[in-house]
């Protein structure tokens, strides 16, 4: 329960950066969702928080006190790693307390605790078994107990549900809300699974190469898109991106004649300017019956998934997604008319970086 | 029909296996077995039928009982030692650290070395004359003169176990870092921030991955150590005064020296049952240890 600062942290191996100065801040009671694919260096940035390796350069504070060179146990943190981690040969109970064991508290008190937090995680009926009596999902339950029972200041969590199974995970995602809430811990927590990050963070860091992309709450990820980046990781299907020019102050698709209606640019951008426009599949919506169509997508394939039709197509000549409502009729191979919201409009310059929100109107 | 057909191809083609293990390994032992019951000697007479004689003989002489003590001290010494060496050695080459790899090719030495040049250089060790050991003692005041380490029988035993355990240590270290490498990362580091200091990171996080492998380890090595021969011949023939007589050696005197090939048989045949009786031992604490283990 307390504050999480990261400032400027740097980590090399050899002659490779894997991270290229780091800075958060977390408030006491934050939900940090470390986001990025595979080799961003959310893992690691992860584990000099915990005090696994040491950052080439930066400082940690955990509460304003610098950790870094102290050693994982006297960081006054608690992990839960995907493969869970529990000690084969000790019973349930005992890879609850292991860490009040290793610390010296009583016995009784330690009985005390590994009760509250087996109660908090349904697993008192566990406690006598062996890891290995356990399914996956129990044994990350003993998992997330472990770094409970003690209170530590900040709990790190390294991709905990990767190894559960869709239901599985979907129930454990519920389950560490809950106890975010109960416990309001300040947490790290690592992950590739954009849905965990929207649901769970109050605050997302999107990691690309070993830098934060864009920190911020999963509604501005997912509503302002700093760069073309994070529109396109954050979404699914992803955010559709299409190339675009300005011409007489208005947006002009390229391949089309005409500007896109009710989009405008300021003087930001001058006539002949590229940009990139992203407009999220589920942002628009069939115009067929009388609304305003401002894109007309040939369609190609369309797909029922259930709660919503997926139609794909292009526009213009580029790929384009569109989720409607599961009820619309749509003619494969047919345009259809699509309309959108000013505000679901997002521009990114050729940099990739979003364009300043006051060039659309 | 077919489970008779390939049940006959089967022993067809076992045939000539079992034929060649008859004639080498059957045809010897049984005939050994028959030899024990009788006083035949190595040359000359080819033995009267004795029943258990050579057997109550045997068993009831001080020479078979001293023999079997300092057999078992022998073992029980040396494979504790490599035991205890092996695992702080194969612990030490886990670490990362510049020049790991040329020390655990080193490490293998001393164990791929024949056993017969490994005795022959700790007589050199050991010589009283000019040894090393000797020198070293001195050179750094812990000793006042040369002593014949091999010739007292004070501390011939403990020179031949010193000897032993550097030879057979690098393969307990070798299947023991084979294992410390099966230990996850993540319940190291899990341990690690759950506070665990050296200590008990070892005894909870490396010895439950450590300790079916050093149990295999720990069969081969006694079985070894029980029947050894080799560098107890090459350093000391048995002596000084027998006190570095093992049973093998005991087999070798009674069978080639006396020439009581009867008696030797007998002999042999009481080691091959002495370690059958601890393997088998092994082989039921094995089973149990990997029932836990799961």
């Amino acid at each position: 329960m307390s504050e999480l600062t990261i400032r400027n942290i740097r980590k090399s191996f050899g002659a490779v950066e894997i991270l290229k100065g780091i800075d958060i801040t977390l408030a006491d009671g934050d939900f940090l969702v470390l986001l990025g694919a595979s080799g961003c260096g959310k893992s690691t940035l992860l584990n000099l928080v915990a005090g696994l390796a040491e950052p080439t350069e930066g400082d940690i504070l955990i509460d304003g006190r610098s950790v870094v060179g102290t050693a994982p146990r006297d960081r006054d943190i608690a992990m839960v790693f995907q493969s869970y981690a529990l000690y084969p040969n000790l019973t349930v109970e005992r890879n609850v307390g292991f860490s009040l064991e290793m610390r010296g508290v009583e016995k009784a008190v330690r009985r005390e605790l590994v009760m509250e937090a087996a109660r908090l995680l349904k697993i008192e009926g566990l406690l006598k078994r062996k890891p290995s009596q356990l399914s996956g999902g129990q044994r990350q339950r003993v998992a997330i107990g472990r770094a409970l029972v003690r209170q530590p200041k900040v709990f790190l969590f390294d991709e905990p549900l990767s190894n559960l199974d869709a239901k599985l995970r979907m129930e454990m995602r519920a389950e560490l809300k809950r106890l975010h809430k109960m416990l309001k811990a300040t947490v790290v927590y690592v992950t590739h699974d954009q849905i965990e990050a929207m649901t769970l963070a109050t605050k997302v860091a999107l990691m690309r190469d070993g830098h934060v992309e864009q920190l911020g709450t999963p509604s501005e990820i997912y509503n302002r898109p700093a760069t073309r980046y994070v529109a396109e990781f954050v979404g699914a299907p992803p955010m559709n991106i299409l190339p675009a020019r300005i011409a007489g102050g208005k947006i002009v698709v390229e391949n089309a004649d005409v500007p896109l209606a009710s989009a405008k640019t300021s003087a930001l951008s001058a006539d002949g300017d590229k940009l990139s426009i992203g407009i999220r599949p589920e942002a628009v919506s069939y115009a067929g019956n009388g609304g305003e169509a401002k894109l007309w997508l040939e369609t190609e394939i369309a797909e029922l998934t259930g709660p919503e039709l997926q139609v794909t197509g292009t526009i213009h000549g580029h790929r384009f997604v569109a989720a409607l409502p599961p009820t619309t009729e749509i003619v494969q191979g047919t345009t259809v008319p699509l309309g959108f919201e000013a505000e679901a409009l997002h521009m990114f310059g050729s940099d990739g970086r979003r364009l300043p929100d006051e060039t659309v109107s | 029909m077919s489970g008779s057909r390939s049940t006959l191809r089967a022993w067809l083609l076992l045939l000539p296996l079992l034929i060649i293990m008859t004639t080498v390994i059957g045809w010897p032992l049984a005939d050994t077995i028959r030899l024990s019951f009788t006083d035949a000697r190595l040359v000359g007479t080819s033995g009267e039928w004795v029943g258990i004689g050579n057997y109550a003989a045997m068993l009831s002489s001080s020479r078979f009982w001293s023999t079997l003590a300092t057999t078992m001290w022998f073992a029980v010494a040396s494979v504790s030692l490599e035991m205890i060496i092996g695992v702080l050695a194969a612990l030490l080459v886990n670490q990362s650290f510049y020049g790991r790899t040329l020390l655990r090719a080193l490490l293998i030495l001393p164990w791929a070395l024949p056993t017969v040049v490994n005795a022959s250089l700790w007589r050199l060790i050991y010589n009283p004359q000019y040894g090393a050991l000797n020198a070293m003692l001195t050179q750094l005041g812990l000793a006042d003169e040369y002593q014949s380490w091999l010739g007292e029988p004070s501390s011939a035993l403990a020179a031949l176990i010193i000897a032993d355990t550097w030879k057979n240590f690098p393969l307990v270290a070798l299947i023991a870092l084979a294992a410390l490498q099966a230990v996850p990362k993540e319940i190291r580091a899990a341990s690690m921030v759950d506070g665990a200091g050296p200590i008990a990171r070892f005894r909870y996080v490396v010895l439950p991955y450590l300790a079916g492998p050093l149990m295999v380890a720990l069969v081969l090595r006694t079985i070894e150590a029980f029947k050894v021969f080799d560098i107890v011949w090459v350093m000391t023939r048995g002596g000084p005064a027998n006190t570095t007589r093992t049973l093998s050696i005991l087999v070798y005197q009674e069978a080639f020296s006396f020439q009581r090939a009867g008696a030797g048989a007998s002999l042999a045949l009481i080691i091959a049952l002495i370690v059958t009786v601890l393997s088998t031992v092994y082989a039921v604490m094995i089973r149990k240890a990997a029932g836990s283990a799961k």
